[in-house]
């Protein structure tokens, strides 16, 4: 498939799986809670009635910046699935979230401002390990090109076992689950209000939403490189993938900020460094 | 799709009184109800809620509080209270401290009934609740579409809340524009605007029950002096800007002969609308580092 195709594809599929994607989650932690849970079609649902609702802002260039991070979002999943380059990936993701925080500086809420600046933490604590995930990839494959990578005829993830956990561990700050969720939470959970979020609403609390799905569905489609030589096993093992960070966010407490950024630099050395190092010296 | 009638995010606030409501309603969320399988969350941030659920009497403390959620809560919105005590005061109706039920605050949609209300009641209402929401959102899509609308009547000291939030959201645009949040209007507080009242006329531009703009005024001699000419930014440009400044001329007698207004130097738009309505600069006085005001007047017989 030429990465037109592809890109077209991913522009119209990417919402519609992120957004059931969101529904399953909520689905998921119901069910994990002995609860029935929302319909599945819930996100969407809530994303049509956002964008009926009045918009209000404490300064109007606030949802400037969302709508860039939205676009910025969409961009990076479209470098992503177009097959080019995993560290402009990371940098494009970065540039997005900076977006958001913009966004929540611009609102000046003490709420919303707290929830910036642990977003910034957040950022900090995870953005190390999603640098060395690129190079331990390259490492293996000798390319960062994603086209190249899903090509590479070996599962990656029997020679990065300890990069793969160390991402699992960024994925879980990324998606803001528990016990990472201190910058803005998911569902019913509150923490700061809302935080990052708390002075958006109506269309730019939708597009945040809908934001968050391509995010979704790019962060899932990086865990499917790891399984890309065996495709089956790679779409069944980024779905479990998506029910441990469920399963974390329903069986963790909210930890501290410097816990979250001393544990995943940890991480980070432990297991991301290390098995780059592992990987080193069985080479010479 | 049928938006509003899936997705009801409420915003849950205990007023007084016993907490019994208080414990049903939270109660609604938990495996035995579960509300969340109707689309309800409870949010606990009004600017992202839809349906505004109040349980207990009102008293001095929590009037205010009450008063401030409403009004962050973007349309269309619902009240529901829940409970007796939210309804008429209750038992406690007779406390010196109490002021009765939610209406004597805020206008409620919904009254849920019971003493502690039950979970499956609370449901009804918030069921209720979403059918009051949808009526409301027809309502205001029609409204969009017919701005003119809008009724230009003159306040009440009852508005002061609303108009406050509203200058404060307004002039969010001028802050910007100066690079400087001492801008007087941002800094008055609700018992000065109050006084304001005492001494000034003031008009107030409502769509739907709700205040979307603001002017106030006061005469001196042959002079009116016009002031705070305030609009929702998402009712911004469209003309009810042009039309409460109008309004306002009208309201003083014939021997007012001159009308004055004041805006700073580098608000294009201002100065672009009383431009627009025949008013000219005649001086300019500098007020801080950032902001010089330009005076500008217009006689009754330009208009």
């Amino acid at each position: 498939m030429s990465p037109g195709w592809r890109l077209i594809i991913y522009l119209v599929a990417a919402p519609l799986i992120g957004g059931l994607l969101a529904g399953l989650d909520r689905k998921w932690t119901a069910r994990m809670q002995a609860r029935q849970g929302p319909p599945l079609w819930q996100p969407f649902y809530d994303v049509v009635k956002l964008w009926k609702k009045e918009t209000i802002v404490v300064r109007r260039s606030q949802n400037f910046y969302i709508f860039f991070f939205l676009l910025l979002m969409i961009f990076t999943g479209g470098l992503f699935f177009a097959g080019s380059d995993l560290l402009l990936v990371v940098f494009a993701l970065t540039l997005a979230g900076i977006f958001l925080v913009l966004g929540a500086y611009k609102a000046s809420s003490p709420y919303s401002f707290l929830g910036a600046e642990r977003e910034l933490i957040q950022m900090m604590a995870y953005e190390p390990m999603v640098l060395l995930t690129a190079v331990s990839i390259y490492l293996v494959t000798g390319s960062f090109y994603v086209h190249d990578i899903v090509k590479h005829p070996n599962l990656l993830l029997s020679p990065l076992p300890g990069v793969f956990l160390g991402f699992l561990f960024a994925l879980e700050i990324k998606f803001r689950k528990s016990p990472f969720d201190f910058s803005c939470s998911h569902h019913a959970h509150q923490e700061l209000v809302r935080g990052l979020t708390t002075e958006f609403s109506g269309k730019a609390l939708a597009m945040i939403e809908v934001a968050h799905w391509y995010e979704t569905v790019l962060l899932l489609g990086w865990v499917y490189l790891f399984f890309a030589a065996m495709p089956l096993v790679g779409v069944l093992g980024t779905l479990a993938v998506y029910g441990f960070l469920i399963l974390t966010d329903n069986t963790f407490a909210r930890l501290k900020w410097l816990t979250a950024v001393k544990s995943a630099w940890a991480v980070t050395l432990a297991l991301g460094f290390g098995n780059i190092l592992v990987l080193t010296l069985l080479r010479y | 799709m049928a938006g509003f009638k899936k997705s009801p995010w409420v915003i849950h606030y205990d007023a007084s009184s016993c907490n019994g409501c208080d414990i049903e309603t939270l109660a609604c969320l938990t495996p035995v109800y579960d509300a969340e399988r109707l689309g309800v969350i409870n949010t606990g941030n009004p600017k992202h809620a839809d349906i505004f659920l109040v349980t207990g009497a009102v008293n001095e403390q929590s009037r205010q509080v009450i008063q401030n959620i409403y009004h962050q809560l973007p349309e269309p919105k619902v009240v529901v209270a829940v409970g007796a005590c939210a309804a008429s005061g209750g038992i406690f109706r007779d406390c010196y401290n109490i002021s009765g039920g939610v209406d004597t605050v805020i206008p409620v949609d919904v009254y849920v009934p019971g003493c502690a209300a039950r979970p499956e009641a609370i449901i009804d209402g918030i069921l209720k609740a979403v059918e009051v929401l949808e009526e409301k959102y027809r309502r205001i899509a029609a409204m969009a579409d017919s701005i003119d609308q809008t009724l230009i009547v003159p306040a009440t000291t009852e508005d002061v809340a609303e108009i406050l939030a509203l200058q404060k959201i307004a002039y969010q645009s001028e802050a910007e524009i100066y690079g400087d949040e001492s801008v007087p209007a941002l800094q008055q507080s609700l018992a000065d605007l109050k006084e304001d009242f005492q001494r000034m006329v003031f008009l107030k531009a409502v769509v739907n029950g709700k205040i979307i703009g603001a002017v106030r005024g006061y005469s001196e001699g042959e002079t009116a002096h016009i002031l705070r000419l305030i609009v929702h930014p998402y009712f911004q440009g469209r003309g009810i800007g042009s039309r409460l400044v109008r309004e306002i001329e009208k309201v003083w007698p014939a021997e007012v002969r001159r009308f004055e207004a004041f805006t700073g130097h580098r608000s294009k738009r201002n100065l672009d609308l009383y431009g627009r309505l025949g008013y000219r600069p005649f001086k300019e006085v500098p007020f801080n580092a950032a902001v010089t005001w330009v005076y500008m007047e217009k006689s009754r017989n330009e208009s």
